[in-house]
């Protein structure tokens, strides 16, 4: 059937082995005109594209890289229903390209057996055709064709040879009836799928759907053991059709078709058949370029020194590279600051201006350069090949934890942000990893983190204490015992998990190691801006929203009529006095000074009758074990939205008025001044001292002070119970952490 | 002559062997079996350890073996 007007367009899923060149072929095949989406319903990524061939429109959806269409994890579900809908809003597929590697088909025609089962229009792109001529293999692709039935182009993805023969094929097939579905089991296997379809005929496909379960999801009913599938289609409560699948497989069993061996015996047997004589392999591979890279990239000693080599350059690209971008932001947002200030008259409208958005929207913009640059590295690093290899060297550390080296992109990119680490978590097909991965990657030192960290550190750590000849800072010391600190409690967090709530049995580690290649410019690029976006529009919106609550928790309610009376009494009394000086009087400054300070106090007495400060005041019997007051209680209670405003919220906290944010380029200076300066109230002992400080430290390195990240917690996991799980555990660490620090710190400091 | 079946990670580096039997959890077994890591396949041990890097056909692929899943194979 056409599609029923101009407009609509065909659709056709790419679908085939990590690895193969697939997204490589996507953007080959549709340039730039690509969306990212998400599936309806499920968190997957949906990659999709378009382009027009011939008067035909074309949508191409990229789907996850799998080796076998036998569902495990959501990401593979999402494969399978796209090409089988289950749902009836869900367009149905007009073809599928399988994409191949030339040179390892016969484990690549595993995937085709079963995409062929489907009997959907189908072209199978036979890619790296160059990588199979390094091996040493020869291959028939006209011969493979006709075996297969169905149309085979050659091709070079990454040099884009064989993209216009390749959309030829696909105009030729899309529109044809559907093919008659070609089965690899034997006749007694198929004899029993038919017999279960029949009994399980009156049970509709899902609730809204009144049709029968297709033919190849019965199918896998029968054949996967793990119960992932069986819990999707069938539910929890469906005994009888569980019990039919039992009994069925039981039958099975008897007549020596072992589930789920059968599938792999049935369809490599014809994988077999189907290569022979199509495919010559060499008596012995050759040495390839990667195989002599790896010779020392995955080798026991040199290996992890390259690897400890890569991990030092990436993190010094991150915080220094960077420095200059976000010095240009910083002052970027000062001067707007500056201007809406100079054309604005104050008000709630200008504080909110100012202190709300600008800062907000600031402080996430700050981050950019950093998350960039980690993203740039990941995706390098992920493109040429190396990601996996960093995997396979990481296992030997991660299996100790009870995780396995795919636990260790995630945890990397958390040192960027917590948001971009849990959703590439999705690569750990063992859920019970896979959640302990999300718990503790928001323990990971991310770069909010480090603005935090550099406002106490620089105002209370002294700077011209140095080790090592100098090497040595102790300012830079305490950053590095922050970050050793964050990934050790992530480690003790990860085992005890694992041995409790979490416990699982071990997945079988196996995981392809790719041939290295040359990182394409534009897949990178690509990707970077890409993820940048997804970051920017995620962290961004909430930031805004959380700067501009906690902004008006500090502000209302605003109430002068209580407020200002006794400051104005004062106020009036000064400037009468004022009034009867002679202009070049000498005590005329003094008293302006007072006016100053008069000024400032009312600024306090404005926040403690605040929203916020009334609940600063509230917290702080709890917060009296850390060593804090109720302004740091506020300050922190406030950055619980987002980490980064207590930055915003311990300045505006500590009296620094409007009348400071003039000099903005003293800003940083002058803050550190202020805290220092700042005293216990009704003393003059000073507020911070160093275990005070350090306190703060250990509670901003511990706390999971970041909505965002759980809310992508909730989106990954689909249940509150995991955020609220991070939350909790994280902040009563966080809590122990800073009283023990603080006790500790001041019986030391005692002796 | 019929080689003993050892353990693939016994394997010296360069090794080669065709896979005899693999010994785990039903659904582990089939996952490497999809894999292409099945009964009569020709590996050769390209890193040994644990995990251990080895190549099949064109590919090259690590796994980690512990008392869940082992792969037993006979050298040649």
């Amino acid at each position: 059937m056409p599609p029923a007007s101009e407009q609509a367009a065909w659709n056709v899923a790419l679908i085939g082995n990590p690895n193969t060149g697939k997204s490589t072929l996507f953007g080959a095949m549709v340039g730039v005109h690509q969306r990212v989406g998400n599936y309806p319903g499920v968190t997957v990524e949906k990659k999709t594209g378009e382009y027009t061939f011939e008067d035909g429109r074309y949508e191409l959806v990229d789907l996850p890289g799998l080796y076998s269409l036998a569902p495990r994890s959501r990401d593979e579900m999402v494969a399978v229903d796209l090409l089988i809908p289950r749902r009836a809003d869900a367009a149905p597929v007009d073809a599928v390209v399988c994409v191949v590697d030339a040179s390892n088909l016969q484990r690549h025609l595993y995937l085709v057996s079963q995409i062929l089962e489907l009997g959907l229009p189908t072209v199978v792109a036979l890619n790296m055709l160059d990588v199979a001529g390094d091996h040493g293999i020869t291959l028939d692709a006209t011969r493979l064709e006709q075996r297969l039935g169905v149309p085979v182009v050659p091709l070079q993805a990454n040099r884009r040879i064989g993209i216009e023969p390749l959309r030829t094929a696909l105009a030729s097939i899309v529109g044809q009836a559907s093919r008659a579905p070609e089965s690899p089991f034997p006749e007694a296997f198929q004899r029993e799928v038919t017999q279960v379809e029949s009994e399980l005929a009156d049970r509709p496909v899902s609730e809204s759907e009144n049709r029968p379960l297709p033919r190849y999801l019965v199918e896998r009913l029968l054949l996967d053991v793990n119960g992932y599938l069986q819990g999707v289609l069938l539910g929890e409560d469906d005994r009888e059709s569980a019990q039919r699948v039992a009994q069925s497989r039981a039958r099975l069993q008897e007549a020596k078709l072992e589930i789920p061996g059968v599938e792999t015996a049935s369809r490599y047997g014809w994988a077999e058949q189907i290569l022979e004589g199509v495919v010559t392999q060499p008596r012995e591979y050759r040495r390839t370029t990667s195989d002599r890279i790896d010779r020392v990239l995955t080798h026991r000693f040199w290996g992890m020194l390259l690897f400890a080599l890569v991990m030092v350059v990436l993190f010094q690209a991150v915080f220094s590279w960077a420095e200059p971008l976000m010095g240009l932001i910083e002052d970027g947002m000062g001067m707007a600051g500056r201007w809406v200030e100079s054309g604005m008259q104050p008000g709630p409208l200008r504080s909110l201006l100012v202190d709300g958005v600008i800062a907000g929207v600031g402080g996430v913009l700050v981050f950019l350069p950093q998350i960039l640059i980690l993203f740039l590295f990941i995706a390098v690093l992920e493109d040429c090949g190396y990601m996996a290899r960093a995997a396979f060297l990481m296992d030997r550390v991660m299996v100790r934890v009870g995780l396995s080296g795919k636990s260790f992109i995630p945890m990397l990119s958390s040192f960027a942000c917590a948001i971009p680490g849990i959703m590439a978590a999705r690569v750990i097909e063992n859920e019970r990893d896979r959640l302990t991965t999300i718990m503790v990657a928001p323990l990971m030192t991310c770069s909010a983190r480090l603005p935090v960290y550099s406002m106490l550190i620089a105002a209370f750590i002294v700077p011209n204490h140095t080790f090592v000849f100098g090497l040595l800072s102790l300012q830079g010391l305490v950053l590095t015992s922050l970050y050793v600190l964050g990934i050790v409690t992530a480690v003790v967090a990860a085992l005890v998990l694992k041995k409790t709530i979490l416990r699982s049995e071990p997945t079988p580690f196996l995981m392809e190691l790719p041939s290295y290649k040359w990182p394409s410019a534009r897949t990178v690029c690509f990707r970077v801006l890409q993820r940048g976006w997804v970051f920017l529009r995620c962290a961004g919106t909430m930031i805004l929203a959380i700067s501009i609550v906690v902004w008006a928790a500090l502000y209302y309610p605003h109430d002068s009529e209580t407020v200002e009376p006794p400051f104005r009494q004062r106020q009036e009394a000064v400037e009468t006095r004022l009034e009867a000086l002679s202009a070049d009087d000498p005590a005329g400054a003094e008293l302006k000074a007072e006016l100053v300070r008069i000024e400032n106090e009312m600024a306090g007495a404005y926040q403690r009758q605040s929203v916020l400060g009334k609940m600063g005041q509230w917290i702080e019997p709890v917060v009296r074990p850390l060593g804090w007051d109720w302004r740091i209680g506020c300050a922190v209670l406030a950055s619980f939205p987002a980490r980064e405003v207590v930055v915003a919220t311990t300045g505006v906290i500590f009296n620094l008025g409007e009348d400071f944010d003039s000099e903005a380029e003293e800003d940083g200076k002058l803050m550190r001044a202020r805290l220092r300066a700042a005293t216990r109230e009704g003393t003059d002992r000073p507020l911070f001292t160093t275990p005070v400080a350090l306190s703060l430290l250990v509670f901003c390195a511990l706390c999971a002070q970041c909505a965002a990240t759980l809310v992508v917690i909730r989106r990954e996991t689909n249940s509150w119970r995991w955020p609220a799980f991070t939350f909790s555990y994280m902040t009563t660490l966080a809590y122990l952490g800073a009283m023990a620090t603080y006790q500790l710190g001041t019986w030391i400091a005692g002796l | 002559m019929v080689q003993e079946l050892v353990s693939l990670n016994s394997l010296l580096a360069g090794q080669s062997a065709r896979v005899g039997k693999i010994v785990g959890r039903a659904d582990h077994v089939h996952r490497l079996e999809e894999f292409g890591i099945r009964g009569g396949t020709k590996v050769q041990m390209f890193q040994p350890g644990n995990p251990c890097i080895v190549r099949l056909a064109g590919s090259k692929f690590c796994l980690r073996a512990d008392d869940l899943l082992r792969v037993f194979v006979r050298p040649s």
